[in-house]
């Protein structure tokens, strides 16, 4: 079936597990490790997983997240590909050793150039309600720390796809997958070699007016406000830029180069988030380019709080990025 | 059954290397700088180099880096060793290590070394769930001092390879310190071995001034592990004769520690002729004289090393 190009409309969540089990039908070297993760998984990302594949390959654990990601980190030394499902990234700070050193430095540190595949599903964002320590989007902190690759798909198609690409990619990925995307349907292709490359950004609307740059939870409400802005006579280019590390710059200075103006926007907070790092980058990379300053829409500097209402008014709603949209045009 | 004296050369050989490169660095380390710290491992040399024998050569060893006992025990040469312990190209890692060990060699079954302790645990689960579903008969040994047993992923990882009955062997050198707090004023045991009750798991002393004996005590969960019975946590009682890092004044310890102390080379020695000791105490020095020599004359790494192996093909 690897030639196909039939789609079918599935949960984003969904897209993530059928990605996975493709890959695992292909490669017996992996596994999948998780709390849950042997009944379906807490967000049915797992679902017919161990049905599928038996107990040996998807296998549940206590809670334990640093035993989680060190041993994926011990077995893909050993040229093993587990995927580590930690339901929260908010967890990942508890295997914070085994993530950033231990995953992103072993090969580095030892020197000893062997490929060391590994995939660990940190689930960022609010999900109405979940609070200040299940609500955390830190993608940042695998931009900051060298070694590892970071993707954030933005829909079901790139769900699936960007776990194929990580499932095949010699690096360990830190794959964010959305929590409040979980369970939104998309269509998805079935082709069984559909792959998002790792890297690699997209153009989700074009527009010759300013380039806007975004990713995960805030590209839906960036194309939101494109339309409402275009309805005023402002061309917003949304870039989704789908993949953290390493970020798409060929895509992201042609655009900037053509439009002169640049936004960020994400869910995560403010001070040092992706954005700093992008924003940074552009001023270092296109400066003269720049017809004004780069704006940053972001979460705001303070825990989630639980209350719906206050939620969502700690994260960019439409309307701010329409309001940088027209402020940025009357620079 | 009477251990083979071929062996018991052999770990004489790699012991009297691991105590000739202990000497050599340190005396180095006198009059010059290294990158880092060296841990000395004098004294505990019988542990790396007893449980090292008893394991086949594609078994998994993650080790904690006090001396370099298990390193070589293992098989790695000095050259590699000393090599990173002066930031030459001849290093192990090209260099890029230091006086905290990162040495490693797959083909050897060396895994390398977690410098956050306690984070060699889960990697050695790692390694031997990997043996598990592959089948393939090798074990994994984490290897770890006595104060790094109060790490939580000590135990969040022998919950599970105990439940999952993983080839595993916990491997503890107990010498009674970390850096100058003694074990029983943060631990409410001072037998670690005691902790595998909890986990349904054998837990054994061993005299780990005696060679032989954690040989023994290793074999024997080595053969357990392969025949699907799960893990073990061997405890050696050690000593550690130096000081925390070479040049620590030590003014925590008693003036009489070491009273009691065994040299374990000595312990060994007693099963073995007189001549044959004195001859391969001579060779080990003279091996690691020449690897110092040619460590000193190999040049420094060039700085585009900086970049590699960051990511796989780099
Ligand atoms: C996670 C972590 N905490 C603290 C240290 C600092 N440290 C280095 S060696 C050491 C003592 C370790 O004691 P033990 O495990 O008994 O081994 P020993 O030094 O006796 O060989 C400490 C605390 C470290 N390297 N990693």
């Amino acid at each position: 079936m690897a030639n196909n190009d039939k789609m079918e409309t599935m949960l984003y969540n969904a897209a993530m597990g059928l990605g996975l089990a493709e890959e695992m039908r292909t490669n017996p070297d992996i596994f999948v490790l998780g709390q849950g993760v042997a009944s379906g998984g807490w967000f049915g990302a797992e679902k017919g997983l161990a049905d599928e594949f038996g107990s040996d390959r998807v296998v549940d654990c206590g809670i334990c997240e640093a035993f989680e990601v060190g041993m994926a980190a011990g077995a893909s030394v050993v040229g093993m590909t587990p995927v580590i499902n930690l339901g929260f990234a908010d967890f990942s700070l508890i295997a914070g050793d085994e993530i950033y050193h231990k995953l992103g430095k072993w090969r580095y540190m030892h020197g000893l150039n062997v490929p060391m595949s590994a995939v660990i599903i940190l689930p960022v964002g609010v999900m109405g309600g979940a609070g200040p320590e299940h609500s955390n989007s830190i993608e940042v902190l695998g931009m900051h720390f060298p070694g590892l690759k970071v993707v954030v798909p933005s829909n079901a198609a790139d769900a699936k796809g960007l776990m194929k690409a990580a499932l095949r990619e010699p690096n360990p990925v830190l794959y964010h997958s959305i929590q409040t995307l979980s369970f939104t349907r998309g269509e998805v292709p079935l082709d069984s070699d559909y792959i998002v490359e790792i890297g690699k950004g997209i153009v989700r609307r074009p527009g010759r007016d300013a380039t806007l740059l975004t990713y995960g939870s805030m590209v839906n409400r960036s194309l939101e406000a494109a339309t409402t802005l275009a309805n005023e006579g402002i061309e917003v280019e949304i870039i989704d830029l789908r993949s953290l590390v390493p970020l798409d710059w060929e895509l992201i200075l042609e655009s900037v180069n053509r439009t002169h103006r640049a936004l960020v926007v994400h869910e995560a907070n403010k001070t040092a988030g992706p954005g700093a790092e992008i924003a940074a980058q552009i001023q270092e990379r296109a400066f003269y380019e720049l017809e004004t300053p780069i704006l940053r829409v972001a979460g705001k500097d303070v825990p989630l709080p639980q209350q719906n209402d206050l939620e969502q008014a700690c994260i960019p709603s439409v309307d701010e990025i329409v309001a940088a949209g027209r402020h940025i045009m009357s620079l | 059954m009477p251990i083979d004296t071929t062996l018991i050369g052999d770990m004489y050989r790699r012991m009297s290397i691991a105590r000739a490169i202990e000497q050599i660095v340190e005396k180095h380390t006198r009059k010059a700088r290294i990158s880092g710290w060296w841990h000395p491992g004098e004294g505990q040399e019988a542990v790396g180099v007893g449980a090292s024998a008893a394991l086949n050569g594609e078994d998994y060893l993650w080790y904690q880096g006090r001396g370099c006992a298990w390193a070589i025990g293992k098989g790695m040469q000095p050259g590699p060793i000393l090599g990173d312990v002066l930031g030459k190209v001849s290093g192990a890692t090209g260099g890029k290590g230091g006086g905290v060990p990162h040495w490693a060699d797959y083909s050897l079954g060396i895994m390398g070394e977690g410098a956050t302790l306690g984070s060699v645990y889960p990697l050695a689960a790692g390694s031997a769930f990997a043996s598990k579903l592959r089948k393939d008969g090798r074990v994994s040994l984490a290897n770890f001092g006595d104060g790094t047993a109060s790490r939580g992923t000590f135990h969040e990882t022998m919950v599970h390879a105990a439940t999952w009955k993983l080839p595993l062997i916990y491997l503890c050198e107990n010498n009674e310190l970390l850096v100058g707090t003694k074990l029983t004023d943060v631990c409410p045991t001072a037998d670690i071995a005691d902790f595998a009750k909890g986990y349904g798991i054998p837990g054994i002393i061993v005299d780990g001034q005696d060679a032989v004996a954690v040989y023994e005590a290793t074999l024997e969960a080595a053969a357990r592990a392969r025949a699907g019975e799960g893990p073990t946590l061997i405890e050696a009682k050690t000593t550690r004769v130096q000081g925390h890092y070479a040049g620590d004044p030590q003014n925590y310890r008693a003036k009489d520690a070491l009273a009691n102390y065994r040299d374990p080379l000595a312990v060994l020695a007693e099963r073995m002729a007189v001549d044959e000791v004195e001859t391969i105490a001579a060779e080990a020095l003279a091996l690691v004289q020449a690897a110092y020599e040619e460590t000193l004359a190999a040049p420094p790494p060039d700085h585009s090393i900086i970049f590699k192996d960051l990511y796989y093909g780099q």
